[in-house]
């Protein structure tokens, strides 16, 4: 009995030492440092200083109006005034519009035909065409938005003048359903209120990730010149991997409440989730991206592999997370590939929390997945160190 | 002495996986992992919910055409109020909700004045954005059945109440992907992307490696002690590699996916392969004055994943602050994607596109000018860790 409390006790013990050391090896390691502060700090900031104008306004557009009548002329204005369109000018002709869609000098082409006025007129349909450049469909989205509102009030502006000449009275005109929208999460409709909420967990993960190979790359230099690592604090598995894991979670919880707590505060976007209930969120996927990081340590050959094997990841995790492309959307492959990834769940549980105000107990499923992951990849981090501190090396040469 | 440099650094590929994974592999990877998930070019059937609370045929016809709707699926799960939805969005069950209120038919058809509101979750702005456009159309449709409906029992000919309820069409025409792919706008950028973010590691790397295995003496050597033949050797295998690759991975896209070709494919090879030089001449120029491994990585893969972003393939750079937007001309990225908008998607003469291409010309120069640098540090290679 007691040789059983005196191992777990020494069993504790040497976690204890494995965070001592691991703080150690941080701290005083240039390289780590930059990617475990300058990452989580400074990136969120860059990102949102690219997104933080969150609409695109006034976008340049062509006008070939070959009606040429006060109606026309009318139209005209009504779009310069919408939230997207800043008339540009007038084109003689399509082609010289053409012409200045192809020098980047305007986004779209509105072309009004010769019969506008005269199918108003007649109480006929008249249709007006836009041309719109569709390399972003960002700007195709926001002109689309300013254009439908456009249309539904110009419909009810023309309707109104055919009643009054048909002789229906203002007040019996039907309209008596109104459609209303609402935006939930990111009201604005802004790129940055949308985009960075996601972002800055991503960006924890890939810090932590990246921290973590290259310190593991640079234990593999030592472990390959020596035949093992003289930095390695030599007890059980489980101990070290539980030990590193917890350094780098207690390393990364207070980057954590700056990303996403100070973060959205800083650039307002919608942030009105409980800090409690996101930060209890967060945890798990820190353990858990901390194991992951142990689990690859083997591929990890020397320092810089981390650039070339980890930094590419970002983009597929992007993907992967739903954030860009929809979960519901992608190959089932794709969705179990995801499921794996402690950012997928975060980003989810995050976004749900910090814009639509959800409370962990709408976010279980996200939560119980992440602690999932988190034991998943300590069993991973605990065999992969195993088998390789078993396996002692030759020493390259001395 | 230039083909003694070639083959030692062939010698290197073979040596290494990472050279291997690095410059075939993972884009490659990439490529295919964009083209995967992109596949169905848009994101249909967002799942969604309806709050029915007037229970009449009108109400259940309209849940019908929402149905109807290739842009969404509507849950099993019945959502009995606009809490009840609202809890749906927040476990992120669904995307969004219609509500129809009560009393809609009985109002609807008295002409009383009722309303059709509908909630899209922007949080995930491309299926919040087809989920608008979705109920946005259904809500104005069927306001519009119901006033053709009563302006017919005004007397008016059901031609001319279809004209009265939608006297002005407003017929958008997106040029060139009226499919509104997402594939066709995003493929391109981010495939071609990845694969310039790795040109531009891989390009660090091979300079990098020489000073952390202190070899870059034997290399200087190899070249006869002359600094540009010893770049040149480098580079050339690996914009040998990287041109291969990338052209497997033009094949790919748009041959065996069918992004939209519009022009003359030689102009679409030509900027690809002076994208590909471009990134390593940036790749050059951060390893001649950083001769640090690790620094020279890091500004590489800082600037290399900030590219995705701040090139603006999603966000456009004149909506961006002037003083940001500036940064998205110094990287190569940038000019591929304007080639492509205008020589694969709009099909425009290359005269348009002149300066895209100088731009991606601009990247050798810089490094020609800052590549002596090198010599000072291969002949005295210190490892900083």
């Amino acid at each position: 009995m007691k040789r059983l409390f005196r191992s777990i006790y020494d069993w504790f013990v040497s976690v204890a030492r494995v965070i001592r050391r691991q703080f150690h090896l941080t701290f005083t390691d240039l390289g780590v440092m930059i990617f475990f502060l300058f990452l989580p700090l400074v990136y969120p900031l860059i990102y949102s200083l690219i997104y933080n104008p969150e609409v695109t306004r006034d976008m340049p557009v062509v006008v070939v109006d070959d009606c040429r009548t006060a109606m026309s002329r009318e139209f005209v204005r009504q779009c310069d005034a919408t939230e997207a369109i800043s008339i540009i000018g007038y084109a003689a002709n399509m082609s010289e519009a053409r012409e200045c869609l192809n020098e980047h000098r305007s986004y779209a082409i509105l072309e009004i035909p010769k019969d506008y006025e005269q199918h108003l007129g007649r109480g006929e349909q008249g249709v007006v065409h836009f041309y719109c450049d569709m390399s972003l469909l960002f700007r195709y989205r926001t002109f689309l938005m300013s254009l439908t509102t456009l249309q539904v009030d110009e419909c009810s502006r023309l309707r109104q003048i055919a009643f009054n000449t048909i002789g229906i009275p203002d007040n019996r005109a039907p309209s008596s359903i109104q459609p209303q929208a609402f935006m939930l999460g990111d009201t604005q409709q802004g790129f940055a209120s949308f985009i960075i909420p996601g972002i800055v967990v991503l960006v924890l993960q890939q810090a932590m990730l990246l921290g973590i190979s290259m310190l593991s790359g640079w234990s593999n230099e030592r472990r390959r010149k020596y035949g093992f690592d003289p930095f390695q604090i030599r007890c059980s598995a489980s101990a070290t991997v539980l030990g590193k894991g917890l350094a780098f979670t207690v390393i990364f919880f207070p980057l954590a409440i700056f990303t996403l707590h100070f973060v959205p505060e800083i650039f307002h976007y919608p942030h009105i989730g409980d800090p409690l209930q996101y930060l209890a969120l967060i945890l798990p996927m820190l353990m858990a991206t901390s194991f992951l990081g142990i689990s690859i340590e083997g591929i990890m050959r020397e320092r810089e592999t981390c650039f070339i094997a980890i930094v590419f990841t970002s983009v597929i995790f992007l993907f992967l997370s739903g954030l860009t492309w929809p979960r519901y959307a992608m190959n089932p492959i794709f969705v179990i590939l995801g499921n794996f990834i402690p950012a997928t769940w975060a980003v989810e549980g995050f976004v749900q929390i910090n814009s639509t105000g959800a409370g962990l107990n709408e976010v279980s499923a996200q939560y119980l997945w992440l602690w999932g992951l988190v034991v998943f990849y300590m069993l991973t981090a605990v065999v992969v160190t195993r088998y390789r501190d078993n396996r002692r090396l030759v020493p390259a040469s001395v | 002495m230039l083909r003694e440099v070639i083959k030692r650094e062939f010698r290197r590929y073979i040596a290494r996986p990472v050279y291997l994974m690095g410059l075939v592999v993972i884009p490659i990877a990439l490529a295919l992992f964009f083209i995967a998930i992109l596949d169905e070019g848009l994101p249909l059937q967002a799942p969604v919910g309806i709050v029915d609370l007037d229970h009449t045929p009108m109400s259940r016809r309209l849940t019908r055409n929402l149905g109807a709707s290739e842009l969404l699926q509507i849950s099993d799960k019945q959502y009995n109020s606009y809490n009840e939805a609202l809890d749906g969005v927040k476990r992120g069950e669904i995307m969004g909700f219609f509500v129809i209120p009560e009393h809609f038919e009985r109002d609807a058809e008295a002409q009383t004045g009722t309303n059709l509101a509908f909630y899209c979750n922007l949080t995930y702005y491309v299926p919040g954005s087809l989920v608008y456009k979705a109920f946005k159309t259904m809500a104005v449709t069927s306001a519009g059945e119901v006033v053709t409906t009563s302006l017919v029992g005004k007397g008016l000919s059901p031609e001319l109440s279809r004209v009265a309820l939608m006297p002005l069409v407003l017929d958008i025409r997106p040029v060139g992907n009226p499919w509104i792919s997402y594939a066709y706008y995003l493929g391109p950028s981010f495939i071609i992307g990845s694969v310039g973010l790795m040109a531009l590691l891989m390009s660090v790397f091979v300079f990098m490696s020489e000073i952390k295995e202190g070899t870059s003496r034997s290399w200087l050597d190899a070249a006869g002690n002359h600094i540009a033949t010893a770049i040149f050797g480098k580079l050339i295998p690996l914009t040998l590699v990287l041109t291969v690759v990338a052209v497997f991975v033009h094949s790919l896209m748009f041959h065996y996916c069918g992004y939209p070709m519009n022009g003359n494919e030689w102009n679409m090879l030509l900027g690809l392969l002076l994208f590909i030089i471009a990134c390593e001449s940036l790749g050059v120029v951060l390893a001649s004055i950083i001769p640090s491994p690790r620094f020279a990585l890091s500004l590489a893969s800082l600037i290399g994943i900030l590219t995705f972003s701040i090139a603006a393939f999603s966000f456009p750079v004149e909506a961006m602050y002037g003083s940001i937007g500036i940064f998205s001309y110094i990287l190569p990225v940038r000019y591929y994607f304007l080639i492509y908008i205008d020589q694969a998607l709009n099909g425009i003469d290359l005269y348009f596109s002149r300066w895209w291409y100088v731009g991606l010309l601009c990247f050798p120069i810089a490094a020609t000018l800052v590549a002596p640098l090198m010599r000072r540090w291969s002949r005295h290679p210190v490892y900083v860790p």
